[in-house]
């Protein structure tokens, strides 16, 4: 086996295994907590990489700078999103359902809004360092993976941290454990959830950037990164952040495994072939914990 | 009384309007406008391609009309919108047929609508000139498509081999790392890139297919590195050939040659990577700057009347698509289509993209125009005769 092939797919495989998983992790908990499954979160990733394309092209300001703003906006953006629409429908009888057609079509209006501002043409982010990288011998590790890696673990890790040790953090993981419990002990469910459905969405925001970094993006681009939310979020088991963020790395090695040894038009057929392998072993994933 | 009067002139009058509509008839048939229809994804993720290959179509039925239209009569355009989805192309190409009732029908995009208009073109008996669907979708024994332009994967590097072989054997690429969409686009090109290998003696050490999206390159890049291939071959569109080239860069792999699919001639290649997408190689079947008497007037009218310097790409198909169209109308003398069918097949037809003659598939011989970025300008490399730039070779090292 050629040794540096396989260490550059694992590394290859785990950088973008980590940014899959920033993108999933606001998907998790707006699902786990709120139970709403928001078709449109990736193209909130999808907006935001356009927000800082233009910060960049236009304002020559770098990615990893013109997130905080972005990240900042669209937390705001997903409190007032879920106020005015996500809220309402809390009331049906399947609020699962009911929240995938509903977001589904916030999906279409954020896809053709961004093809009349932007255009169907795709977009790259192309940062000063985008053309260099780390060389280890015959492996290279681009400076934009890296970043956009960086972003995921430092995105993570604030996220976990917000959970954990702050109040409305808390607040946030009692809702998610126990609805009722929580509204008895005074907790605003609604105030929570608009928090929790505005940190999702500006995880999204961040991991769309973190995306931009290694892969082309156009308007439509979120219905395939969609797909990879989704495939990290049940792998990792609905709702958990840690789990999420594993199963973002564990597919990650499984894909940097594939494509060191196998034929790469196998990859995806593998990839998804173990995902429901694990949606049969354990059907609410590995590594369902809780927020 | 006056009530009774009524009646008789208004049977008078109805004699003498059909009296004058009688006598006026062919005056009303004259001017009766030729309808040319069908549809393109107007919204939708093709809508900007789409747009451009409308504007293509008003200009020529502009410019038509004002050199006194076709047969003698005004042109006129029906487009519907088919938001991108063949089911709605074929749709709509039923109700142009059947319910407008076109003289002519209109080439659709992208190749899969093209493709899925096809058979029923040939049910109605209608001429239908367009890409096509690459050759699959021309061997189908269907007898009134043409693709003239047609967009070929299986032609897109025939051009660029053929500059190869115009390389001394012992100074052109030896091995060759071959990287292919696993889609019909992507496989269409495998034929050919397998022939012409064979034919100049080059070595394909690696032919790899992946689905979309590629995960990651840098491991493909690195295995063609350590393999030592000097011709890399990515046959894929922009996301991924986006990533290739900066896995290329990134690893220091400098190939011979670097030859790309369809990601390479849009537009948002050159805008978006710069210099480093600079020295790929590609090909088309259309350049605005092809300088045959054709393509040469239509910039000349393009530039005073849209203020454009540039032609795009689509703008061009959807021109050349009509300019055969007509040309077949004209030769023909008449709008039964299996008259025009029969004039296009017997006669050569100037386009912008060239000059064709059609072979029973509806195709003209294989040709493609091969390009390279120079300096962040698409040039035309090969065949000499259309050459804008002397194609740059060996590649230069990255950032150079």
């Amino acid at each position: 086996m050629n040794f540096s092939l396989l260490l550059q797919s694992l590394i290859s495989g785990l950088l973008m295994g980590g940014i899959y998983a920033l993108l999933g992790v606001g998907f998790s908990l707006t699902w786990g907590v709120l139970r709403v499954i928001n078709i449109a979160h990736a193209s909130f990733g999808i907006l935001a990489a356009y927000g800082a394309y233009w910060a960049l092209t236009l304002l020559h300001v770098d990615p990893v700078l013109s997130l905080l703003p972005i990240v900042g906006l669209l937390f705001f953006m997903g409190m007032g999103i879920h106020k005015a629409i996500i809220q309402p429908i809390t009331r049906a009888r399947e609020i699962m359902v009911a929240s995938m057609v509903l977001t589904f079509g916030l999906a279409i209006i954020l896809e053709n809004t961004m093809l009349v501002i932007w255009s169907p043409d795709p977009r790259v982010l192309t940062p000063s360092y985008a053309g260099r990288a780390i060389l280890l011998g015959d492996i290279g590790i681009p400076m934009t993976h890296l970043v956009g890696f960086g972003l995921s673990l430092v995105g993570i890790l604030l996220i976990s941290l917000f959970l954990h040790k702050t109040h409305i953090g808390k607040a946030v993981q009692a809702t998610w454990q126990e609805p009722e419990g929580a509204a008895l002990v005074g907790i605003d469910l609604h105030r929570v959830s608009r928090i929790a459905f505005g940190l999702a969405i500006s995880a999204a925001g961040a991991g769309g950037i973190a995306m931009a970094m290694m892969y082309a993006f156009d308007p439509a681009m979120h219905n395939l990164w969609l797909i990879f939310v989704f495939l990290v979020v049940i792998v990792g088991g609905v709702g958990s952040v840690f789990g999420t963020a594993l199963a973002g790395l564990l597919i990650g090695i499984i894909t940097g495994l594939c494509m060191a040894w196998v034929p790469y038009h196998w990859i995806n057929a593998i990839t998804f072939g173990i995902l429901m392998i694990v949606l049969l072993i354990r059907p609410h994933g590995i590594f369902r914990t809780g927020v | 009384m006056k009530v009774g009067r009524r009646p008789r002139t208004t049977f008078w009058a109805l004699v003498l309007s059909t009296f004058l509509l009688g006598s006026l008839s062919p005056i009303m048939a004259a001017e009766k406008p030729i309808l040319l229809g069908g549809s393109l994804p107007l919204t939708g993720v093709w809508a900007e391609t789409a747009k451009v290959i409308e504007k293509g179509y008003r200009f020529w039925v502009q410019e038509k009309n004002a050199q006194g239209g076709l047969l003698g009569r005004p042109v006129k355009l029906i487009i519907y919108d088919d938001q991108g989805k063949p089911d709605n192309a074929v749709k709509l190409a039923e109700k142009a047929i059947t319910v407008d009732k076109v003289d002519l029908l209109l080439g659709g995009y992208p190749g899969t609508a093209a493709r899925a208009v096809m058979p029923l073109a040939e049910k109605h008996r209608m001429v239908y000139v367009s890409m096509g669907g690459h050759m699959k979708s021309f061997q189908q024994g269907y007898t009134y498509c043409f693709g003239s332009p047609p967009l070929m994967g299986e032609w897109w590097f025939l051009a660029a081999f053929q500059w190869l072989e115009s390389i001394p054997a012992d100074q052109r690429p030896q091995r060759a790392a071959v990287y292919i969409m696993n889609n019909p686009v992507g496989t269409s090109l495998t034929q050919s890139i397998n022939e012409w290998t064979k034919k100049l003696g080059i070595k394909i050490v690696i032919h790899e297919r992946y689905n979309l999206p590629l995960p990651a390159a840098e491991p493909l890049v690195l295995k063609a590195k350590q393999k030592r291939c000097d011709l890399f071959i990515s046959g894929g569109v922009f996301p991924d050939g986006v990533m290739t080239v900066r896995a290329a860069k990134a690893l220091k792999y400098n190939p011979k040659v670097y030859m790309q699919g369809v990601g390479s001639i849009i537009p948002a290649w050159v805008q978006q990577l710069g210099k480093d997408g600079d020295y790929i190689v590609s090909g088309t079947s259309y350049h605005y700057k092809l300088r045959n008497r054709s393509n040469l007037e239509l910039r000349k009218k393009v530039k005073e009347k849209l203020g454009w310097d540039v032609i795009p790409t689509y703008f061009g198909f959807a021109y050349a698509w009509l300019q055969t169209l007509a040309a077949g109308v004209e030769g023909a003398g008449s709008l039964d289509q299996t008259k025009i069918r029969d004039w296009l097949r017997s006669h050569s037809v100037e386009t912008l993209a060239g000059t064709f003659t059609f072979d029973e598939k509806g195709l003209p011989p294989p040709f493609t125009y091969a390009t390279q970025i120079i300096d962040g300008q698409v040039e035309l490399i090969w065949p000499p005769e259309v050459q804008t730039h002397a194609p740059i070779y060996p590649k230069p090292p990255w950032g150079e």
